[in-house]
C-alpha cells in the first residue's frame, strides 16, 4: 500500500504542477504583449500609437457640465474645448481657444468674445454661438458641480460669431474661469438629440459618458468609472496641433503600482507619486517636480464657543511663529514650497516667496505669554487617510505638534476619516484644523473665501462683522479691473490676512509626475493637471 | 462505522449506498428542500438589506458632505436639492422602506457617485470580480485538494512537511502584502507577468456576452484577447487563491487522514482494490463533506480579499467599487454591493447544502 500511496501521490502531484505551469504560461503570454507600449509607444495588438497614463481615479462622470474631479478634468480638457484657455502652465493670463479674442468691459461686468471661424466638432459640424450659449446655460442651470462657476452670469449671442457674458456685479475673474474644462462647449444638436436640456431635467450624462460631443483633439472610446478610460484620436480635429497618439488610456492605478508600471515600461506617465516614490528613479525616466496649487493651511477657530484658546489673537500669533516651515518642506519633499499667503505661488496676486512666515520660537513664547494662556492644550483635527499630491497629513500634524510643544502649546492630534472630519470642518466645529484648498479656478478672487463671513472664514468661526475693515477691503478688491491693479491689491490683502487672520498658510506640496523618455511636452497644470493634447512622442 | 453501510462498503460512494438513498428522495423530494432553502434565503436577503442600511447610516458623516464640492456645500438650497434628489430628506424608516420596495421591483437606486442606476454599475463591475474570484476558487480547489491528498498520503515525510509549512504560510501571509510582493517580483523583477488591469493597454475588450473577458474572448474567437485576459488574470488569481489553497490543503489532509483510518478503507485494501479506486471512490468521497464546507466559507474570504487585490492589480471589480462607494458614503451603492455579496453567500451556502445531499445520502435521510 505504501508503494501505491507513493504512486498516487506522484500522479496527484502532476495535476497541480501542470496547472501552475499553465498559469505561468498564461502570465508570460500576457507579459510579453504588455511591454509593447513602453518600447515603441505602440498599442498592443493594433500597431496604433498608444499613450498609457496611470493615475488614482477621482472620477464621477465625463459630462463636462457635471465634471469637477481631477480625473474628469483631464478627460474634459482632452475631449472638449473652452472659449479661453491657458498657455501651458502659465495661469496668469488667459489666451484665446474657441474664441479668437475677448474683451472685459471697463466696469468688469461684461466679457465679449468673438468666436474663431473654422472650429468644428468631431462630426465635422461648425462650433456656433448657439452651441456656446446652450452649453454654458446648461452648466449654469443644470445645478451640477461646476454650476457655481457661472452663478449670476447671463450668456447671450448678439451676433453669429459673438458671445457676451454679463454679470450683475463686476466679475473680472470670468476670463480666468472660462478655461475650466467644466465649461467645455458641447455640440448642442448631438447633445439635445441625446437628452441634453439647459435645466435640471437633463438626461445626457449617460450618452456623454459613452461618446463625447466636443471639438477637442480626442474623443471618448470607452469609459469605466473604476477601471480605465480610453480616448481615441479625433481625426477631424480642426486645430493646428493635431493629436499625436491614436489612443490615450487613463488607468486607475494605486501610487505604489504606478511606480512599478512606469519603471517597467508598462505605462508612460505616472501622476500620483510621492516624494519618496520618485526618489532614485532611473535616468531613463523624466521626473517633473512642480509646486502644486494645493495650499495646506492651519485654521484656528475664532468662535469662543468652540475654543477660548484659539480665538485669542495672541495664541494665533504664537502658533504662526512657532511652526517650523522649513521642517514641513523637508517632509513634503523636493519641489515643495512654503505658501507665502493663501494664494498659491503661480497665480496672479501671489506674495513673493520671502513674504511667508518664519519660525521664531522666542517670539512665539512671548506672544503666548501676552495671550494670558498658561500651558494651553488644543485639539488638532485633520483627515487621516487623505493625501494631497501623495503627501499624508499625519506627519505634518506630528511635526506641528512637536514644534508647538517647544513653544509651550500642547496639541492633541485627532485624526478622523475624511467624511467624518469634513463634517466638523465644514460646520465650523473644529478648534484647530489642518486642511488644504485647491483652486476652483486660477484667479485670486477664488481666495476671498478666506475672509470673515465667507465660506472658509465661517469654518474658522470668523463670522461676518468680525473684521469690518478687512471685509470692506475684500469687497473693493473683488471689483478691481486690470491685472496690475489686481496683483497689487491681492498682495496687500494677503499681507493683512497673514497678520490678522485665523489661517496660517503652510506649504504647497510638490506635484511629482514621472514620464517615459519618449514622452514630450508635459507640464503640470493647476486646474487640469495634464493637457493630454500637449503630449508628444520622441 | 457508518450507520448506513456494511463493513467494507463505502457509506456514500458505494452503489449500494446510492440505491438505498433513492427511496428517500421520494419521501423528501429535493424540490421541497430547495423551496425551503430559497424561502429562507429570501428572508435572509431582506435581513441583509436591513443590516446594511442600519450600518451605513450609523457611520458618522453626511453623504452630502462627502459628495458635494466645497462651493456647493456653501449653498444650502443646492444641498437641500441634492438631499431631496437622493431621498435623504425622508425619515430613516421611510428611506429603508422605499429602498426595500425598490429592491423588490429590481431597482437598487441610483449611485450618488456615478449618477447611474446601481444595478447598471453592478452589472459592469461584478463580472470582473466573478472572473477573478471564480478563477481563484477553481485554482484553490484543484491545488488545495491535490496538495491535501498528497500530504495525507505522504504523512510525516518530506512532501507532507513542505506542504504543511507552505499551507501555513498561505494562511498566515496577509493578502495585500502578498499581492504587492508578487507584483513586484513577477511583474517588475522577473518581467514574466503582465501589468495592471484586465487586458493590455489599448486592447479592445471582446464583445460582451458574460462580462468575463476570458470567456467572451473565446466565444468571439479572439485568441490574442484571450491570451491577454488569461495572462492578466493569472497572477491576481493565484495571489487571491493562496490563502484558500492553504486552508483547503490543511482541511483535506486531516479529512483524508481520518478516512484512511476507517475500517471500510482497510477492508477495501484487504480486498486488494487498486489504490486509485480506494482513493477516489472511498477516501475522497467521504472526505468531501468537510472540504466542501471549507470551500464554501473560503469563497466568502475570496470576495472580501478582492478589495485589496483589485486595488493593487488595478482590477475594476466590485471590490474597488465598494471601496469607492464606502469612502464617499454612497449609500445606494454600498447597499447594492452588500446585497450582491450577501446573495453570493446565500447561493454558495445553498449549493453546499445541496452538494451535502448529493455526496452523502445520510444528509437527505435526516
Amino acid at each position: 500500500m505504501a508503494t501505491r500511496s507513493r504512486r498516487l501521490a506522484t500522479k496527484a502531484a502532476l495535476l497541480p504542477v501542470m496547472l501552475t505551469g499553465a498559469l505561468a504560461l498564461a502570465a508570460c503570454s500576457g507579459g510579453g504583449s504588455s511591454t509593447a507600449p513602453a518600447s515603441g509607444g505602440a498599442g498592443a495588438g493594433s500597431g496604433a500609437k498608444t499613450l498609457v497614463i496611470d493615475t488614482s481615479f477621482d472620477l464621477k462622470t465625463a459630462d463636462p457640465g457635471r465634471t469637477y474631479e481631477p480625473t474628469g478634468l483631464i478627460i474634459g480638457k482632452a475631449t472638449y474645448e473652452t472659449l479661453l484657455t491657458f498657455d501651458g502652465a502659465d495661469v496668469t493670463k488667459p489666451v484665446p481657444a474657441l474664441a479668437e479674442s475677448y474683451e472685459l468691459s471697463g466696469d468688469g461686468k461684461t466679457v465679449t468674445l468673438k468666436l474663431r471661424p473654422g472650429a468644428t466638432f468631431s462630426d465635422g459640424s461648425p462650433v456656433t454661438a448657439e452651441d456656446v450659449v446652450f452649453s454654458l446655460n446648461r452648466v449654469r442651470d443644470m445645478k451640477g458641480s461646476p454650476s457655481f462657476l457661472l452663478d449670476g452670469v447671463e450668456v447671450a449671442s448678439p451676433g453669429a460669431d459673438t458671445v457676451t457674458l454679463t454679470s450683475a456685479k463686476p466679475n473680472p475673474a470670468l476670463p480666468y474661469i472660462l478655461p475650466n474644462p467644466g465649461l467645455g462647449i458641447l455640440n448642442s444638436k448631438v447633445a439635445k438629440a441625446n437628452g441634453a436640456t439647459a435645466d435640471a431635467s437633463d438626461k445626457a450624462e449617460k450618452y456623454l459618458n459613452s461618446a463625447s460631443a466636443g471639438s477637442g483633439p480626442y474623443m471618448i472610446e470607452s469609459f469605466n468609472l473604476t477601471g480605465q478610460v480610453v480616448l481615441k484620436k479625433n481625426t477631424n480635429y480642426w486645430g493646428q496641433n493635431k493629436p499625436v497618439y491614436d489612443k490615450v488610456v487613463l488607468r486607475n492605478v494605486e501610487a505604489a503600482t504606478q511606480r512599478l508600471n512606469v519603471q517597467r515600461g508598462d505605462s508612460h506617465v505616472a501622476l500620483n507619486l510621492s516624494g519618496d516614490q520618485v526618489a532614485n528613479m532611473p535616468a531613463t525616466l523624466q521626473v517633473k517636480k512642480t509646486p502644486s496649487a494645493n495650499m495646506i493651511f492651519l485654521l484656528n477657530s475664532q468662535n469662543p464657543k468652540i475654543s477660548k484658546i484659539t480665538s485669542n489673537p495672541k495664541f494665533v500669533e504664537a502658533v504662526r511663529k512657532g511652526v517650523d516651515y522649513k521642517g514641513l518642506l523637508e517632509l513634503a519633499g523636493e519641489g515643495s514650497v512654503q505658501a507665502p499667503g493663501v494664494i498659491p505661488s503661480m497665480m496672479l496676486g501671489a506674495l513673493p516667496p520671502d513674504a511667508g512666515a518664519t519660525r521664531d520660537v522666542e517670539g512665539a513664547k512671548a506672544a503666548l505669554k501676552e495671550s494670558g494662556l498658561t500651558n494651553p492644550t488644543v485639539k488638532l483635527e485633520y483627515p487621516s487617510e487623505l493625501t494631497v499630491n501623495g503627501l499624508s497629513f499625519q506627519p505634518l500634524a506630528e511635526r506641528i505638534q512637536a514644534n508647538l510643544k517647544e513653544v509651550g502649546i500642547t496639541v492633541d492630534l485627532t485624526p478622523a476619516p475624511v467624511t467624518t472630519a469634513l463634517d466638523n470642518y465644514r460646520n465650523g466645529k473644529e478648534e484647530m484644523g489642518l486642511w488644504y484648498w485647491g483652486p476652483d479656478y486660477p484667479d485670486p478672487s477664488d481666495y476671498l473665501v478666506f475672509l470673515p463671513g465667507k465660506l472658509v472664514g465661517l469654518r474658522a468661526g470668523w463670522a461676518e462683522g468680525a473684521d469690518t475693515a478687512l471685509e470692506a477691503e475684500g469687497e473693493r478688491v473683488a471689483a478691481i479691473v486690470g491685472d496690475d491693479k489686481r496683483k497689487t491689491a491681492y498682495a496687500d490683502l494677503q499681507t493683512k490676512l497673514n497678520a490678522q487672520s485665523p489661517f496660517i498658510p503652510l506649504i504647497q506640496p510638490t506635484q511629482n509626475i514621472v514620464t517615459a523618455a519618449s514622452v514630450t511636452g508635459l507640464e503640470y497644470h493647476p486646474v487640469w493637471t495634464v493637457d493630454v493634447a500637449d503630449l508628444g512622442a520622441r | 462505522m457508518s450507520p448506513t453501510s456494511a463493513p467494507g462498503k463505502a457509506p456514500a460512494g458505494g452503489t449500494a449506498g446510492r440505491r438505498a438513498a433513492r427511496p428517500g428522495v421520494h419521501r423528501h423530494p429535493l424540490t421541497r428542500f430547495l423551496v425551503r432553502r430559497v424561502a429562507t434565503a429570501l428572508l435572509l436577503a431582506v435581513g441583509i438589506t436591513l443590516v446594511t442600511f442600519v450600518l451605513t447610516n450609523l457611520v458618522p458623516g453626511d453623504p452630502a458632505t462627502a459628495n458635494l464640492g466645497q462651493r456647493a456645500l456653501g449653498d444650502p438650497a443646492l444641498v437641500a436639492q441634492w438631499r431631496a434628489e437622493h431621498g435623504l430628506d425622508e425619515p430613516l424608516p421611510k428611506q429603508y422602506l422605499l429602498h426595500l420596495s425598490g429592491v423588490l421591483q429590481g431597482d437598487l437606486g441610483t449611485s450618488q457617485q456615478s449618477h447611474r442606476p446601481v444595478a447598471e454599475d453592478l452589472a459592469e463591475f461584478v463580472p470582473a470580480t466573478i472572473e477573478l474570484a471564480g478563477a481563484a476558487i477553481v485554482v484553490s480547489l484543484i491545488l488545495g485538494v491535490a496538495f491535501g491528498v498528497i500530504a495525507a498520503l505522504r504523512r510525516d515525510r518530506l512532501a507532507d512537511q513542505v506542504l504543511r509549512v507552505t499551507s501555513l504560510i498561505g494562511i498566515s501571509v496577509p493578502t495585500f502584502w502578498l499581492a504587492l510582493v508578487a507584483f513586484y517580483i513577477f511583474f517588475f523583477r522577473l518581467q514574466i507577468a503582465p501589468g495592471s488591469g484586465r487586458l493590455d493597454p489599448g486592447m479592445t475588450p471582446p464583445p460582451k456576452v458574460t462580462g468575463l473577458h476570458t470567456v467572451d474572448a473565446v466565444l468571439a474567437g479572439q485568441w490574442d484577447v484571450f491570451a491577454s485576459a488569461a495572462g492578466h488574470l493569472a497572477l491576481p488569481a493565484l495571489v487571491l487563491a493562496l490563502y484558500t489553497i492553504g486552508l483547503l490543503t490543511r482541511f483535506t489532509r486531516s479529512a483524508v487522514l481520518e478516512v484512511l483510518g476507517q475500517d471500510y478503507v482497510r477492508a477495501a485494501r484487504a480486498k486488494g482494490l487498486p489504490g486509485r479506486t480506494i482513493l477516489f471512490r472511498y477516501v475522497l468521497r467521504s472526505a468531501l463533506v468537510p472540504i466542501i464546507t471549507v470551500a464554501g466559507l473560503a469563497f466568502g474570504s475570496l470576495l472580501s480579499g478582492t478589495v485589496l487585490v483589485e486595488a493593487i492589480f488595478a482590477w475594476p471589480g466590485i471590490g474597488q467599487y465598494a471601496y469607492k462607494s464606502a469612502t464617499a458614503l454612497d449609500l445606494p451603492a454600498v447597499m447594492g454591493v452588500g446585497l450582491v455579496v450577501g446573495a453570493v453567500y446565500l447561493v454558495i451556502n445553498l449549493i453546499v447544502d445541496v452538494l451535502y445531499g448529493v455526496i452523502d445520502p445520510r444528509v437527505r435521510l435526516s
